[in-house]
């Protein structure tokens, strides 16, 4: 690849302003002594003049005039009433206006809780709820059934100290 | 910086509601002496039998798959707020119950099981006003004990 080959595939992106400021002088440089470059060069500007000119004139030809109609249109149609409703929403959930949602939120929350836990709702019917249980040397076994609402605590003797005659055992299976 | 209006009126709401919701999930500490009775039942498998005493109990008993079901002993006492009663139990033990918060609609007691002096079990359970729950397995005559205890806050 000839010195000239190299600029002239650089020759684009230079006129575009896109080359680094080293590589553009360099550029620069070659383009002044070299005529075939500069005559590249100016083939390239012909055409981006000629590139330049078609588009003006299709802008131009372009009728702009019914999407300004359609705009003044659609400015002037009163609103559906979905529209205004999503207007005021986004309105109010703009964020400053959305600060109040928060505290209401909470407070809503805090009113459904209490109420619920001050009357009871939802609560366990029959079931108790063991908070501790220390059996002093006995095993402590905890059986809660929902089916009968039952909850029982029972106690073992520890397998070492426990007397066989002393405890019925239980009738065909281990309740615990 | 001004606080926008709006926030303004959502904290004034906020803090009224808080005011008057905030109070309904507080404990509740009725006045009245809360009722408590303890019904003892001897179990064993030597026969099947309920004692007709303890059909409202079958089902719960059932629970604990013994054949013989026989209330010995049913004992009711008003008991106070924070201060324990003592009822006595056969096999020379006794059973200190201490009724402590009534919140919820759930009554709340420290339930101590001793053998004369000697501690069984300590436990603290919380259960619904009216309702009752099993302590058993204290071996008695051949069988065992089952307590079923139970809170009525007036």
């Amino acid at each position: 690849m000839t010195e000239c080959d190299r600029i002239q595939e650089w020759l684009g992106a230079w006129l575009d302003g896109e080359l680094p400021s080293a590589k553009a002088a360099e550029v620069k440089l070659h383009v002044e002594k070299c005529a075939a470059c500069a005559a590249e060069k100016e083939r390239i500007q012909r055409l981006d003049a000629a590139l330049k000119r078609a588009l003006e004139a299709r802008v131009s030809d372009a009728a702009f005039a019914p999407f300004w109609a359609g705009v003044r249109d659609r400015i002037a149609r009163e609103k559906s009433w979905r529209d205004r409703v999503f207007d005021w929403m986004r309105g109010v959930l703009a964020f400053p206006r959305l600060a109040w949602a928060i505290p209401v939120a909470a407070v809503v929350l805090i009113a459904l809780f209490s109420t619920v836990r001050y009357f009871g709702w939802f609560a366990p019917t029959n079931l108790a709820s063991v908070e501790s249980i220390d059996g002093h040397g006995f095993n402590v076994a905890l059986l809660r059934e929902a089916k009968t609402k039952t909850t029982v605590i029972w106690l073992f003797e520890n397998q070492e100290t426990e007397d066989d005659n002393s405890v019925e055992p239980a009738a065909s299976e281990q309740a615990f | 910086m001004t606080i926008p209006s709006s926030l303004r009126r959502a904290s004034r709401l906020f803090s009224l509601w808080l005011l008057v919701a905030a109070p309904l999930g507080a404990a509740e500490q009725p006045a009245q002496p809360v009722q408590l009775k303890i019904g003892t039942i001897f179990a064993t498998n030597q026969a099947e039998c309920l004692d007709s005493q303890l059909a409202k109990l079958k089902q719960q008993l059932e629970v604990v798959k013994y054949r013989c079901y026989r209330l010995i002993r049913e004992e009711s006492q008003k008991g106070t707020w924070q201060g324990n009663t003592v009822f006595e139990i056969p096999g020379g033990r006794s059973l200190v119950v201490q009724p402590f918060e009534f919140r919820n609609s759930r009554v709340s007691l420290k339930v101590r099981l001793l053998e004369g002096e000697k501690p069984i079990v300590d436990t603290t359970v919380r259960f619904p006003n009216k309702g009752n729950f099993l302590l058993g397995g204290p071996p008695h005559e051949g069988g065992v004990l089952i307590l079923s205890i139970s809170a009525a806050a007036q």
